[in-house]
């Protein structure tokens, strides 16, 4: 009784790194304009074996080979959810007391309701903004908020599209974007090993295979590589920690949470409270130091400063040895595991890994862990067989084949020639951090904003040294945001200052472009409906699955919903009513098109790729795929540090002194004074900023200190809505008035003590405001941490400083300062807060609107909620 | 005949099996084999999870399950005319078949059949039946499986992981098709510590007995960290005994008939130095 179950298959990247690379290359089914299904790419399906040259890598007489399909997440096999959702917003809409031309109520941004308004209406007003904002304050009064991770798309390029409309007509105030995942190593570890741009080991290369033949363990340090690589890698790195678990490696997770990898690999879990792991690391040199059990010589000859350190650790310098003992108060490492740790990690071979994110490198003084970690892989060798810092995220990023431990692939597919997006901030000299966005907005006249460096993660080590200011000297004050990316309070720092910087009345017109009403898009004035990456043809790359390297055209799927335009579209349909005004917007869409077709800019894509040797256009065009077999001779290239370690002069680092210096040469000559990030790293207890720790004043009515990952079930603030997530355990529980909260993981000795049980409601919260959660009372998060993922969707109570959100979007009562003073990253892990109880049927008495608003548990709010008559 | 195994022991808990069920069967209907699954609330595919121990000796069980296709189904025997066999092992539930739903639910001992008020009908996995007849290799929660944990495929070819796997509640004797490898057991997990010297105790011998018939079933060291992990237990109450030279034997009393057991920080003393 066979019936027709196939459909037109297209191959499509189904990703949200944003940016023009990514990989989870599925191939979806459609039929009759539906989408049937979303499965795995099975290489067959695209390519011959003799076309892949699949790489193998043999270790202890075992065989682990990059598999035969795409090894997808389950945010991209549930993506039809997020297509369809109900939140989508399908029209153009307007705040209904919003006037351009009389009260525009700023006051009431994040309350007030939305309405209907055409495509043509939106676009006029916009386009009178922009030239009234031009002719009274200038170009650079508009902020362009054009940055972060959501769908990957290339020629419709879901951020900055807007903004290089704007550049060819006067320009435009950039938010600069941060490494949000790993500022630690960025303002850290730079400064003690270079390894530009990353500040994490960037020489990979065969490392894995490395640690696959000669590695005695792994110790994965906050690391979660079942979490953060779904976004955009797939889960070929869970496939690896499997693959070096049968070979025998040992394991350890390090992290106040037995996080995801640690829920299904096996090893040893060795809690540690959030953001304290420096603390654990200076007891581990400790015992290194006084047991004489490091590598004496390499140290000598490979590093710089060690003597300077070494003082600090055994006490010289401020009278306290750095004992286990010492840190046991801090950290919550029982002495005797911190020893046993460290004796077995001196005699063994051993290598950390990361996958972007774990808490210590987003908290507040992230460089310190991030520094302390290079020093104790230098004690023991680092480059010796089987050791390194082992990156299982990522592959070959910035498209250096070398960030990348897996075996090489013949080509690293980039197509600049077809992007649209998010432009470089290196150069450009009216910026501000996004990490200070709430400060530059609310800056009084007259007033400076001031920080180093231009903070985008490509940027160099020295950059960190140029001291940058806001306004720029004859530049204005920011008096119109456009947005790209209305998820900063779900994000960043200090997520409740960012709500009152956007109802700030001097900024007086704010557009918000995206495919979901979600997070700050209620902060908007004008909101234009953005279509999702199936509803337009695109070009994309795959080089980040750690199997084989594609570039492929991607069909769109099924018509735009509603009237949705992609965000390329968006900018132009803006640029056309702008021209009305001739002089700097004469002609705009043809300089802003090139009077390029969407398949022109596809041509032009492959072109800036290079990959003639693989095929031609014409083929391209026609097979739509072209796949990058391994490369020849991969098994030889040069492991990774080891000629480093074999002789450090051989493969200088890119430090002044060409060695590891743990007493950074940089930060001595520029900031010789800092006591936040001191030229040799410390443990840093509080500062004036930052009083995140137990031993803090705060802590007596915040005693917890809090871990907010990067979530399992969402990237960052994205998919909250899709319904078949939400009804994973660990996703969302279930409160006693039906609507599904964050939960909150707390262990069961605290909970007794606070009298929560499962399913509770419960406010976090400290003095920057509150925000729900829903208990989840279990042993994987350690006595005094509290574990709640951030990016939950924005559910507002009470919007601005001292709020209340039901979502529970953490983001919110982090930290509102930086990672310290001279390093302008974002602290939003490791901080302190308080959790109690709350009868949700009382406050919503209380709050009878917020509590009323159109919600389905299955998906969460709707965007019928903020419209005056729900249309 | 076609089976299905899953290795426990290569499960990531990332759910894919579970989300993979419900694109495919959500919103589609694949008649004569399935009408439309619910969208939420019903799992023709579902990952359970458990979390076992004390911190820090903490494991998190993934147990994926569905429909058995029993060879003895009880569900065939409660609706004989809507619920069939397949040759290659499936068992169908013809959707437009009359039925009484809330009897076949209650037929089945594993909890996989789904009431679907709406419809009026129940459901299960069909296997992806639908695909396997039109040349699809595996139903739809193994293809998404990226670790090997779900695996499908010809009774023969498993045999040898078949003979060593296990299916859930044999006791009900409905000869399930599906079948379990690594299915842990209960554990006891301890970190031995001196505390006097501050320190693991590394290379002790921990012997346990299984109190009722004092077998030894497990005799290891601890290791570099002071850890000892006993697993695979089966849910009973043991003895412990933990002893390494120049220190008091030590004796403890586990009951794993509820659940596993961990102890943090067990406490070795000294012999004390003769006065």
């Amino acid at each position: 009784m066979g019936i027709e179950t196939r459909g037109e298959t297209v191959y499509r990247g189904i990703a949200w790194s944003a940016f023009a690379c990514s990989a989870n290359t599925a191939a979806v089914d459609v039929k009759d304009g539906k989408i049937i299904r979303i499965r795995p790419l099975h290489y067959d399906e695209v390519s011959t074996e003799e076309q892949r040259k699949p790489w193998r890598i043999e270790a202890r007489g075992k065989v682990f080979e990059p598999g035969k399909k795409t090894l997808l997440p389950p945010l991209s096999l549930t993506y039809k959810k997020r297509i369809y959702s109900p939140n989508r917003v399908l029209f153009p809409m307007k705040r209904v007391d919003w006037d351009p031309n009389g009260e525009r109520n700023p006051q009431n941004r994040g309350l007030s309701k939305y309405e209907r308004i055409s495509w043509d209406e939106a676009t006029t007003l916009i386009a009178s903004e922009i030239k009234r904002i031009h002719d009274t304050y200038g170009p650079l009064a508009i902020m362009c908020q054009a940055d972060g991770h959501g769908e990957t798309k290339v020629v419709h390029a879901p951020h900055g599209a807007q903004a290089m409309m704007l550049e060819l007509c006067g320009g435009y105030t950039l938010q600069a974007r941060q490494p949000d995942s790993w500022e630690g190593w960025y303002w850290g570890a730079k400064h003690m090993w270079g390894m530009d741009p990353v500040g994490m080991q960037v020489n990979q290369r065969n490392l894995y295979k490395d640690v696959c033949e000669h590695g005695d363990a792994v110790l994965y340090w906050g690391c979660d590589l079942e979490t953060t690589p779904w976004g955009w890698g797939g889960q070929q790195p869970s496939r690896m920690a499997y693959f070096l678990e049968e070979l025998g490696l040992k394991s350890f997770f390090v992290s106040p949470d037995l996080n995801y990898t640690g829920a299904c690999h096996r090893g040893k879990w060795i809690p540690v409270l959030p953001n304290t792991d420096a603390a654990l690391q200076l007891a581990i040199a400790y015992v290194w130091i006084t047991e004489g059990t490091y590598y004496k010589e390499y140290v000598e000859s490979h590093t710089v400063g060690f003597d300077w350190f070494e003082y600090y650790v055994l006490g010289n310098e401020d009278g306290v040895p750095k004992t286990p003992k010492w840190a046991e108060e801090k950290c919550g490492v029982p002495s005797y595991t911190i020893k046993a740790f460290a004796r077995y990690w001196a005699k063994h071979a051993v290598s950390i890994a990361h996958a972007d994110g774990g808490g210590m490198i987003r908290s507040p003084f992230s460089h310190e862990p991030a520094r302390l970690e290079i020093v104790l892989l230098a004690m023991q060798g680092l480059g010796r067989p089987g050791t390194g810092q082992l990156h299982m995220i990522e592959f070959g990023q910035f498209g250096f084949d070398e960030w990348n431990p897996m075996p090489r692939s013949e080509k690293y597919f980039e197509v600049p020639g077809a992007y649209h997006g998010w432009m470089e901030t290196i150069g450009r000299q009216n910026f501000f951090p996004k990490t200070m966005t709430p400060q530059a907005l609310t800056l009084p006249e007259g007033e400076k904003l001031r920080w180093y460096g231009h903070v985008v993660c490509t940027a160099p080590r020295a950059d960190q040294f140029v001291p940058f200011e806001f306004p720029a000297d004859g530049a204005p004050m920011i008096h119109m945001v456009v947005s790209d990316s209305p998820s900063w309070t779900t994000c960043w720092n200090g997520g409740y200052s960012m709500q009152e910087a956007l109802r700030n009345e001097r900024v007086e017109t704010i557009v918000m472009q995206h495919p979901w009403f979600e997070n700050d898009t209620a902060f908007a004035d004008i909101i234009l409906p953005v279509n999702t990456m199936f509803e337009e043809k695109d070009v994309a790359v795959d080089n980040w699955s750690g199997q084989f390297n594609m570039m492929y055209i991607q069909d769109d799927c099924i018509e735009p919903l509603g009237e949705s335009k992609s965000d390329y579209e968006c900018a132009i349909e803006v640029a056309k009513k702008l021209e009305r005004y001739g002089g700097p917007y004469e002609n705009l869409v043809q300089r802003y098109t090139q009077g390029k077709t969407v398949d022109e800019w596809i041509e032009a894509g492959f072109e800036s790729a290079q990959a003639d040797s693989l095929m031609t256009y014409d083929e391209f065009a026609e097979k739509k795929m072209c796949l990058a077999p391994t490369a020849d001779g991969w098994e030889d290239d040069p492991v990774a540090l080891r000629a480093w370690y074999d002789d450090p002069a051989s493969q200088p680092l890119s430090t002044p002194t060409r060695k590891i210096e743990i007493y950074s040469t940089g930060l001595a000559e520029h900031f010789p004074d800092d006591t936040e990030r001191p030229i040799v790293p410390h443990w840093i207890e509080e500062t004036e900023e930052h009083k995140e720790r137990i031993s803090s004043d705060r802590a007596v009515n915040y005693p917890f200190l809090m871990v907010t990952n990067h979530p399992r079930w969402r990237v960052h603030s994205e998919h909250d809505d899709v319904t078949w997530m939400r009804e994973i355990r660990t996703c969302k529980v279930e409160g006693p008035d039906g609507y599904l909260y964050e939960p909150v993981w707390m262990n069961p000795v605290d909970a007794g003590k606070l009298g929560l049980e499962d399913g509770d409601v419960v406010r976090v919260y400290n003095e920057r405001g509150s925000v729900l959660g829903g208990m989840y009372v279990n042993e994987r998060i350690m006595p005094g941490a509290v574990y709640q993922d951030h990016g939950a969707r924005v559910d507002p109570i009470v919007t601005g400083k001292c709020g209340l959100d039901r979502g529970g979007a953490n983001n919110l009562i982090c930290p509102t300062a930086t990672t310290s003073k001279n390093a302008a990253g974002e602290a939003t892990n490791g901080f302190l807060v308080n959790v109690e109880k709350v009868d949700v049927f009382s406050l919503a008495e209380e709050y009878p609107e917020q509590f009323g608003r159109e919600y389905d548990p299955s998906d969460g709010l709707r965007v019928s909620a903020w419209l005056v008559d729900g249309q | 005949m076609k089976v299905f195994v899953f290795d426990l022991d290569a499960c990531n808990g990332c759910h894919n099996c579970q989300v993979a069920c419900k694109d495919e069967h959500c919103a589609t209907n694949w008649l004569p084999y399935a009408e439309e699954q619910p969208d939420t609330g019903q799992f023709w595919c579902k990952v359970d999870e458990e979390v076992c121990g004390r911190v820090p000796h903490v494991r998190v069980n993934y147990l994926p399950h569905l429909c058995n296709h029993c060879d003895n189904a009880p569900c065939i025997v409660a609706a004989p005319e809507a619920v069939y066999k397949r040759e290659d092992g499936i068992v169908i539930i013809d959707p437009r078949a009359a039925h009484d739903p809330e009897a076949l639910v209650a037929s089945c001992p594993y909890g996989a059949i789904f009431w679907n008020k709406e419809l009026g009908i129940a459901q299960k996995c069909t296997g992806c039946a639908h695909l396997l007849d039109d040349g699809w290799a595996e139903p739809r929660c193994v293809d998404s499986c990226c670790t090997g944990a779900l695996r499908f495929g010809n009774e023969e070819d498993f045999a040898e992981e078949i003979a060593r796997a296990e299916v859930l509640i044999p006791e009900a004797g409905t000869a399930p098709r599906v079948y379990y490898l690594n299915k842990p057991k209960r554990f006891i997990a301890a970190t031995i510590v001196d505390i006097e010297a501050d320190e693991v105790v590394e290379d002790a011998m921990v012997t346990l007995q299984r109190i009722i018939d004092d077998e030894v079933v497990a005799e290891v060291r601890t290791d570099e960290l002071g850890d000892v992990w006993l697993e695979n237990l089966e849910p009973d109450r043991y003895r412990m005994r933990v002893s390494k030279e120049g220190y008091l034997d030590l004796h403890q009393e586990f009951d794993l008939s509820e659940k596993d057991r961990s102890v943090p920080e067990m406490r070795l003393y000294r012999v004390p130095a003769a006065v």
